[in-house]
């Protein structure tokens, strides 16, 4: 899952400081699962906000609300068309997915993020969250025992771990477990510890070359008839 | 254009939340016979709100004060805090609350819409209930009792000491009030009669008053009585004289209440001799307990089988039992053990092994089983055309909850009689709550023990008629009263497809209610949920409402309300505070602030704080509030987890203060450790501190223009 973070009141309260009208848009998949963008957090957000207008005494703006299941997809968007009538500017608490598919489904309106796009990762418990893929787009997990040492080993080496393991924590932070020591008891229970002992040539880390893109369907000439 | 305000208002309420009552019927109101709401009225009194609980009890119950003093509460037998610690003590509560709210005050009225009289045979709580509903209607009604006063067994059965004669007699003048005809003195021995006089429906509702014999050599002998005559004859104001030493056999209440009474009359030994184990006997627990606290003996697995008399007294053999196996009522037979006889003295022996109806020949109904009347079950009519029947008279000795039962369905049905309409079936039935609490749950809630009711001391009980049982005190009352699990309030997911299953409910239910079932759906399962409401007030996609939406909705309507109202006193600065209705604030060190008894403090009484959302307090201080707090009842709540995610939600709302230049002391929560803790100080010191803060931020304000 997508987990976010909803940025500072000061932050959007800058954003939306040319448009009068705005509309927050909360998003009902990801955001709603992160706790930073869904029904709740809408209405939050907004009471937060018309708290801040009163409070600044020279308040202009005026907020509705509305949530949609996904703002990823334009299909989910076409509700939007009728709520946007004296909208000036849309503040969506969708990911910087959400935020794209709206810019492009509705042209002429001004869409502003309302949550930083954090990482791709799971609920550690109620409140927090924890990274777990980074979407390399070259996945190791079958050598690596399930445990991804990209995201979760601090230095991403793939030959772990290095010297800085001290009693299972990494050095670069007492409280994280090392990535590595993970991956070897896991093996271990596997009793995979040959893979330990291999050696993972060099990865190539050059920028990966964006936007990438994923076709399930396979490409099929029209009029090839019967295959 | 709208303003920001209304804007919010039109969205909260263009919700489609339906404003539905989802609640299921709790098992207290599934048992009870007049199918009382239970749930509601001990929710009250937890409240402190007496008044509503009063008139709660009377909305479903004819004699409440009756009922307060001698149901036999099955609806305690079915609560389901039984299966946490002990059942919630709800006829003291009930007992109380008519006390507190004044049930005596209370004026009946009734008119007359009707022409068709209706007789009513027999003045039982049946007959009066049946009396006072059909005067409700607007029915003409009259009682005809064979006994000189009004009351059937709650007048000749019941003993005083558990029923004060003040309060039957309150209710027979109410009904008097009501403008019900009573023939006193008057035993009906045929129907006919009845109709020739113009009566054009009949109830008969005599009762079980013909004690069954136990058929053993010697029960003629002066000396022995029955029950049911003896305790007539005391109630009636006799003073039969019993000698020495009393025997009274059987185990039901009508044996305890006989060896009671017997005690009361200077009776030096009383015994009961029963046939079966102390664990077997019908008789209630807590009366047994008493019982034996006066002092009387009771003789388990021991049966009278010859009476001699000789000398003044009575030689009674008696023979030793042992259980055997069950039989058809499911309590095991008791079977004589061979050469166990042996012989007792006694000046008396009573007998209390059970009554039946003793009908008429003249009323010619059909009989059935030990001489009940027989009639249908949903329409209580006989096998005569306009002649109805119920109570004890049909269903055998029971309870006064079933007559009066029997008596409000009469009245509806004459009515329907009377009418010429098809009997309806009752309006249609609440769900029912349904289930166990699992295990799980049960580790998790809260055990409080069970409050009772003080009781005079054996030594002062014995010595008169005086009731035994007192009423509770104020804060016991309360305190009791919320140890209720409000089973069938809980929590349901009222919009599935807008659920994301982020399973925010799993993780915070304090009870481990909210689980997923295969197919991947959150399921919040009713008869577990302790209807806290935390998942609903975290549920990032606000799905979630309890079945009674009431308490959230209440919430904001009187947020709305105060902040109005603030607004319009102009008095600055205000301060509004969340507290929980159901101790500080119901009755606790917070009651006198209700409504602005401190100038500036605008109170919303919520149902536990843990319902109060971190929307609200923006509100609060949106409209103005320079100062919010947060009142939970502390150490009394129900559950350890409230002021945790109390305090969760005020630091979230502390973030957005602060980022808006508000200082985050303007939030504060109190939450005292014990009961007694006096919050008072605190506010003040609080309300002091807001307005320092305030006359500092205008003078800022001053400066900068
Ligand atoms: C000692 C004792 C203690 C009890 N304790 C409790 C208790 O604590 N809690 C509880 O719930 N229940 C208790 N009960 C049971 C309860 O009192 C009865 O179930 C209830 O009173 C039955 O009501 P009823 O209206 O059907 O009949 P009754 O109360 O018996 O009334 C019938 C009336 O009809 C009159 N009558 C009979 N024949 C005629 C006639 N031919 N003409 C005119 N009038 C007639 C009788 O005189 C009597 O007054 C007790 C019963 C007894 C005997
Ligand atoms: S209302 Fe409370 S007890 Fe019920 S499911 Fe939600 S969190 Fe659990």
């Amino acid at each position: 899952m997508i987990v976010a973070e909803q940025k500072s009141l000061a932050e959007i309260r800058q954003m939306i400081t040319p448009y009068q009208r705005v509309l927050i848009l909360g998003c009902g998949t990801c955001m709603t699962v992160c706790n930073a963008g869904g029904e709740r957090e809408v209405s939050f957000l907004h009471n937060a906000l018309r708290l801040a207008e009163s409070r600044s005494g020279n308040g202009i703006h005026t907020f509705s609300e509305y949530t949609v299941k996904r703002q990823c997809d334009y299909e989910f968007l076409d509700s939007l068309v009728d709520k946007i009538g004296d909208v000036d500017a849309i503040l969506s608490l969708g990911c910087g997915i959400g935020v794209q598919a709206i810019a492009e489904r509705l042209p002429d309106l001004p869409v502003l993020p309302g949550v930083n796009t954090s990482f791709m990762g799971m609920a550690e418990e109620w409140g927090v969250w924890d990274e777990r893929c980074a979407a390399c787009g070259d996945c190791i997990l079958a050598e690596t025992g399930g445990i991804c040492p990209i995201t979760r080993c601090t230095k991403g080496i793939l030959n772990g771990p290095c010297a800085g393991t001290k009693n299972g924590k990494c050095e670069a932070n007492k409280d994280m477990d090392c990535a590595w020591i993970l991956i070897y008891k896991r093996l271990e229970r596997l009793g995979q510890l040959d893979k330990m002992r291999r050696y993972y040539p060099l990865r190539n880390f050059r920028t990966i070359p964006r936007p990438r893109r994923v076709a399930s369907k396979a490409s099929i000439d029209v009029g090839e008839g019967n295959g | 254009m709208h303003s920001p305000v209304s804007d919010a208002h039109n969205y909260r309420a263009n919700r489609t939340e339906k404003y539905l009552d989802h609640s299921l019927m709790p098992p207290c109101q599934a048992a009870c016979p007049l199918h009382m709401d239970v749930r509601g009225y001990v929710d009250l009194v937890a409240q402190g709100k007496i008044m509503e609980a009063l008139q709660s009890i009377r909305s479903g119950n004819p004699f409440p004060s009756i009922c307060a003093y001698v149901c036999t509460h099955p609806c305690e037998d079915a609560c389901r805090r039984c299966q946490v610690d002990k059942p919630v003590a709800i006829r003291a509560l009930k007992r109380f609350a008519v006390e507190f709210g004044g049930d005596r005050m209370v004026q009946a009225e009734a008119e007359t819409t009707q022409q068709e009289k209706v007789a009513i045979v027999g003045s039982g709580p049946a007959g009066m209930a049946c009396a006072y509903y059909l005067r409700k209607l607007g029915y003409p009604a009259t009682i005809f009792e064979a006994h000189s006063e009004m009351g059937g067994m709650l007048r000749v059965g019941i003993p005083q000491y558990r029923l004060p004669r003040q309060v039957l007699d309150t209710e027979v003048q109410r009904l008097t009030q009501m403008g019900v005809e009573i023939r006193l003195s008057t035993k009906v021995v045929s129907l006919d009669l009845l109709f020739d006089l113009g009566y054009k429906a009949i109830f008969i509702t005599i009762g079980a008053h013909q004690s069954l014999r136990m058929g053993i050599e010697g029960e003629e002998s002066p000396g022995v009585i029955d029950g049911a005559t003896f305790l007539r004859e005391v109630n009636l104001g006799l003073k039969p004289s019993l000698g020495e030493r009393v025997a009274v056999v059987g185990g039901g209440n009508v044996a305890i209440d006989a060896a009671r009474t017997a005690v009361r009359l200077g009776t030096k030994r009383v015994n009961i001799l029963y046939r079966r184990g102390r664990a077997e006997m019908p008789a209630d627990p807590e009366e047994v307990e008493q019982a034996l606290g006066e002092g009387i003996e009771i003789l388990f697995l021991v049966i009278p089988t010859r009476i001699k008399r000789g000398n003044g007294r009575l030689s009674v053999t008696c023979v030793r039992m042992e259980l055997g196996a069950p039989d058809a009522s499911s309590r095991r037979r008791p079977v004589p053990i061979k050469d166990s006889e042996f012989n007792e003295e006694f000046d008396t022996l009573i007998t209390a092994i059970g009554q039946a109806p003793q009908t008429p020949g003249g009323f010619d109904v059909r009989m059935g089983k030990g001489s009940t009347i027989q009639v249908d079950p949903t329409t209580l009519t006989t096998n005569r055309v306009g002649v109805f029947a119920g109570g004890d008279a049909v269903t055998g000795p029971a309870t006064v909850t079933e007559a009066l039962a029997a008596g409000r369905l009469a009245a509806s049905r004459i009515d329907d009689y009377l009418q010429h309409r098809y009997p309806v079936a009752g309006k249609a039935e609440r769900e029912k709550l349904v289930g166990d609490l699992l295990p799980e749950t049960i580790e998790m809630i809260r055990k409080i023990s069970r409050l009772e009711p003080p009781i005079l001391l054996p030594e002062a009980r014995v010595k008169d008629f005086e009731p035994v049982e007192l009423v509770y005190d104020w804060e016991t009352a309360t305190n009791e009263a919320r140890r209720c699990l409000r089973c069938g309030m809980g929590a349901e997911i009222l919009f599935q497809d807008k659920c994301a299953t982020c399973l925010t409910c799993l993780k915070v239910c304090p009870y481990h209610v909210p689980c997923l079932d295969a197919s991947g759906t959150i399921q919040i399962p009713a008869e577990q949920c302790q209807a806290c409401g935390i998942c609903v007030a975290e549920c990032p996609a606000k799905v979630i409402v309890l079945r009674k939406p009431y308490d959230r909705r209440s919430i904001n309507e009187e947020l709305d309300h105060i902040l109005k109202s603030a607004a319009e006193s102009k008095s600055k600065p205000f301060i509004v505070g969340f507290c929980c209705q159901y101790g500080l604030f119901g009755i606790g060190t917070l009651a006198n602030l209700w409504r602005g008894a401190k100038a500036g403090v605008w109170i919303v009484p919520v149902l536990c704080v843990a319902k109060v959302e971190a929307e609200q307090i923006l509100r609060a201080f949106e409209m103005g509030a320079e100062g919010v707090f947060i009142a939970g009842c502390g150490e009394q709540c129900s559950r350890e987890d409230t002021a945790f995610w109390v305090r969760q939600r005020v630091e979230k709302v502390r973030k957005v203060l602060a980022q808006v230049g508000f200082e985050t002391e303007r939030l504060q929560t109190f939450f005292p450790s014990t009961t007694n803790e006096d919050l008072a100080p605190e506010l003040d010191k609080f309300a002091e501190q807001i307005g320092r803060l305030y006359l500092a931020s205008a003078i800022m304000q001053e400066v900068k223009s």
